[in-house]
């Protein structure tokens, strides 16, 4: 074993699974020097910047940068290996895509294997594996970007101030929203809620199988209603569980209840 | 003399404005009556309105009979609209047990597999570097799963004591793996210990505290587990420090089942409260009625 001494980084947020492979990598490649160790992919960017290895082990799931985002920031500068306890998906991305990865607990004869491959390939440049890694992104559901924010979809909670907190009610909970002058009045089974959220500002985002528009003050959700009748001037009322309120549905709107 | 008038004024401007509702609701309801019934009642009406000139003392008798008749329909018309709304509503009510049921069942067999996984690499690594470490965990795992696996669930789970037990286990098998990035402390009064709670609640609070709170933060954080009884109600509460909460993420199956769950155990006198406080992390909060020893009824 006549290498070139290479160096490699080491990222794991957990620190006894940087241990271990630590020990690993001295029994299976004694000659590799681990110029340093991070514990997330922010710092294991940083110090691929700063250190140049050779070679990067990138744990999946990190704070900060997952392995996969980071791995996007750094695969034409050095080879990559991910190492993952239990992520399905990635694991059969990695088989199609010939991506290196080990499993923890790490073996050892697997490390030997992987750091076979490795030596072979030192000094040549390394794999052009963007395509894959983006493909493996869009699976674990982040943006290609490398942003770790998912896509907003529909608004799940509403906030409200209670005292020195903000309250999180789940639109779940939520019986109706009622335009209550500047405010907007949010009735739960529990209580009401006032909240500075408009009605139009709720309506363009929530889901909208979730909550009907019935009136031009009035939000219901769905789920909610117990009935629907007509008073005697023929207008279409709306009674939701939980509450005694009776909201009444504008003319407008009346196609909504049309077969009910 | 200029206040007296005003009032009069009034008056007469409210009579003014009900008469125009009446007028208003009599032209909706023309609008929309049946053909058929309009041709009745338009009889009915004109017969009504003759007769006093012809008949006086008929008028009368038919009068109150119509007076009795209507009394009579209302009552029944209101029974039947009663029965079938409370029909509907038992039936919903039906209904919604068993989805809730089956969601339940569902969830209880889910530990995650993430979370096994990495726990027995750890062990693994432990048992070379650190063996009495290890052996520690493994006891942890085994508590947790004895506790998790709805094969393995004995009937003493349904304490405070027991639950809390339980979130003792998982956060030190956390804390072994998380090292100084996760700070834990518990407070929760010996006597409470025996108060009945609700299985797998306290547990899905932490879990979602680490998992989306904690986990996602570079430095890591606190978590605080404390309870508390005011009059005759029990709160348990699962702060952390973490990244706080999204409005956007959806409700989670675990926070789906804790709220549904204890809407179907105690309706309305139960709660699960979810606020972030203003410096930042997340409170989730359970309060239950309080009931001192296992044999009370929930």
């Amino acid at each position: 074993m006549t290498q070139p001494k290479a160096t490699v980084i080491i990222a794991d947020d957990e620190e006894p699974m940087r241990d271990m492979l630590r020990k690993r990598l001295h029994e299976a490649w004694p000659e590799l020097e681990i110029v340093a160790e991070a514990a997330n992919g922010i710092e294991a960017i940083a110090l691929a910047g700063q250190h140049q290895p050779d070679i990067v082990f990138l744990d999946i799931r990190m704070p900060g940068l997952t392995g996969i985002e980071a791995a996007r920031m750094l695969f034409n500068r050095c080879h990559i290996v991910f190492i993952t306890a239990y992520d399905q998906y990635a694991i059969e991305a990695f088989e199609q895509g010939a991506l290196d990865y080990l499993l923890k607990p790490v073996n050892l004869d697997r490390l030997k294997t992987a750091c076979g491959r490795l030596q072979s390939r030192l000094g040549k440049t390394p794999n052009n594996i963007e395509r894959q890694l983006t493909q493996l992104l869009q699976q674990t559901g982040r943006s290609p970007a490398g942003a770790a924010t998912p896509q907003p979809e529909y608004l799940h909670w509403i906030q409200a101030q209670v005292g020195n907190s903000l309250r999180m009610i789940s639109t779940k909970e939520v019986l109706f929203f009622r335009a209550d002058e500047k405010y907007t009045r949010v009735q739960t089974a529990q209580g009401e809620f006032l909240i500075r959220k408009t009605l139009k500002e709720l309506e363009d985002e929530v889901d909208p199988n979730e909550f009907w528009r019935i009136h031009r003050s009035t939000l219901v959700r769905v789920d909610a209603i117990a009935e629907v009748t007509r008073d005697l001037r023929g207008r279409q009322m709306v009674r939701v569980r939980n509450s005694p309120e009776e909201l009444e549905v504008s003319r407008g709107n009346t196609h909504l209840f049309q077969q009910m | 003399m200029v206040n007296r008038a005003r009032g009069v004024l009034s008056f007469v401007g409210e009579v003014g404005e009900t008469a125009s509702a009446m007028w208003w609701s009599f032209f909706d309801w023309l609008a929309q009556v049946p053909l058929r019934q309009l041709v009745v009642t338009w009889i009915l009406a004109f017969l009504l309105a003759c007769t006093p000139a012809l008949h006086p003392e008929q008028a009368a008798f038919f009068l109150l009979l119509s007076a009795g008749l209507k009394i009579l329909a209302g009552g029944k018309r209101k029974a039947e609209i009663e029965a079938r709304k409370a029909a509907v509503q038992a039936g919903s009510e039906s209904l919604e047990r068993r989805l809730v049921e089956a969601q339940m069942s569902a969830l209880q067999a889910q530990v995650e597999p993430h979370f096994l996984f990495n726990t027995l690499a750890l062990i693994g690594q432990l048992i070379e570097t650190d063996p009495p470490e290890a052996a520690k965990i493994h006891t942890h795992l085994i508590e947790y799963l004895r506790a998790t696996l709805p094969q393995m669930r004995s009937r003493g789970n349904g304490t405070l004591g027991r639950q809390i037990q339980m979130a003792r286990s998982y956060l030190a098998i956390m804390q072994a793996r998380m090292k100084s990035r996760l700070a834990v402390s518990l407070d929760v009064p010996p006597e409470l210990e025996s108060a009945t709670f609700p299985p797998m609640m306290l547990q899905i609070l932490i879990e979602n505290s680490i998992k989306h709170g904690l986990e996602p933060k570079v430095e890591g954080g606190r978590i605080d587990i404390r309870a508390s009884v005011s009059g005759s109600v029990l709160q348990v509460d699962v702060q952390d420090d973490g990244v706080g909460f999204n409005a956007y993420a959806g409700d989670g199956v675990g926070l789906t089942n804790v709220r549904e769950r204890l809407k179907l155990m105690y309706g309305t006198r139960a709660q699960l409260l979810i606020e972030q406080p203003m410096d930042g992390g997340c409170r989730a909060s359970i309060c239950i009625p309080f009931a001192p020893d296992i044999f009370a009824k929930p």
